[in-house]
């Protein structure tokens, strides 16, 4: 981390992103998995609607009321994960120490083996569908790439959200004491 | 690789009363980071390990081995005296 080289939006990421006010949100493992299922969920739920909303003719209105709605708790989600964390993929590199560096490799690099494995999946899925009905499903072509997109793109906070460990907690006492 | 860097870290921050995020500030890490070198989970650059000893005005075997350091009191009064 060099801090001389930060910017105002470096300094205000980095205030944000190591916010303590929402740690009871992400204390404890357990709370953490919740928080990437719940994130999960809402981004298939959100895939889903935006795939009728694709696919659906003359109702376009409520997938679209829907989505707006479940975009508030996903990204209450995110800013949980982003928490616990403390911005490991939101921050820039030049902010984040050697520690932080390697840990966002490892994630990435995790993400983008479970990628790697899903959209392998898919494609088969896909193959084996349109050889038993005789032609590839290509109404489904248009929502899979976006689910794709969106797969791509947060698979590494839910990895990073999973692998993100307990804060220490014995140097509460001697933190108060300095700041008194 | 996963060699074990022993330090002792946790004790000599603790006798200096200095805060994690004390720490981290003066060695431009974050202070989750000192959390785990202190536990053993992450091992320092030589970098990293040499700007806290400096920091503690130590030298850096005084804070990092790659053997397990002897508990102080052990030898700063012996093992077996009472």
């Amino acid at each position: 981390m060099t801090t001389t080289r930060l910017t105002r939006y470096d300094r205000s990421m980095l205030r944000l992103m190591n916010d303590r006010r929402g740690q009871a949100w992400y204390a404890t493992a357990a709370r953490r998995r919740l928080a990437v299922a719940a994130h999960v969920t809402l981004t298939v739920a959100i895939g889903a609607l935006m795939t009728h909303f694709f696919l659906a003719k003359g109702e376009l209105l409520w997938p679209v009321a829907v989505m707006a709605v479940l975009l508030l708790p996903w990204m209450v989600a995110t800013g949980v994960i982003n928490g616990a964390t403390r911005g490991l993929l939101e921050l820039r590199e030049h902010v984040l120490d050697e520690r932080q560096s390697a840990e966002r490799s490892r994630v990435l690099a995790r993400a983008h083996r479970m990628t790697t494995l899903l959209l392998a999946a898919a494609a088969i899925a896909l193959l084996i569908t349109g050889g038993v009905e005789g032609d590839a499903p290509k109404a489904y072509a248009a929502p899979l790439l976006i689910a794709v997109l969106v797969v791509h793109w947060v698979m590494p906070l839910w990895v990073a959200g999973l692998l993100a460990q307990d804060e220490p907690a014995d140097d509460e006492a001697m933190e108060a004491g300095q700041h008194n | 690789m996963s060699e074990q860097v022993h330090n002792r870290l946790a004790v000599v921050r603790a006798e200096r009363k200095v805060s994690r995020q004390s720490l981290a500030e003066a060695v431009g890490a974050h202070y989750q980071t000192i959390g785990y070198i202190e536990r053993g989970q992450y091992n320092p650059s030589l970098d990293l390990a040499l700007r806290i000893s400096k920091f503690f005005g130590l030298p850096v075997e005084a804070l990092f081995s790659l053997e397990p350091f002897r508990p102080l009191t052990d030898e700063v009064y012996g093992r077996n005296q009472p």
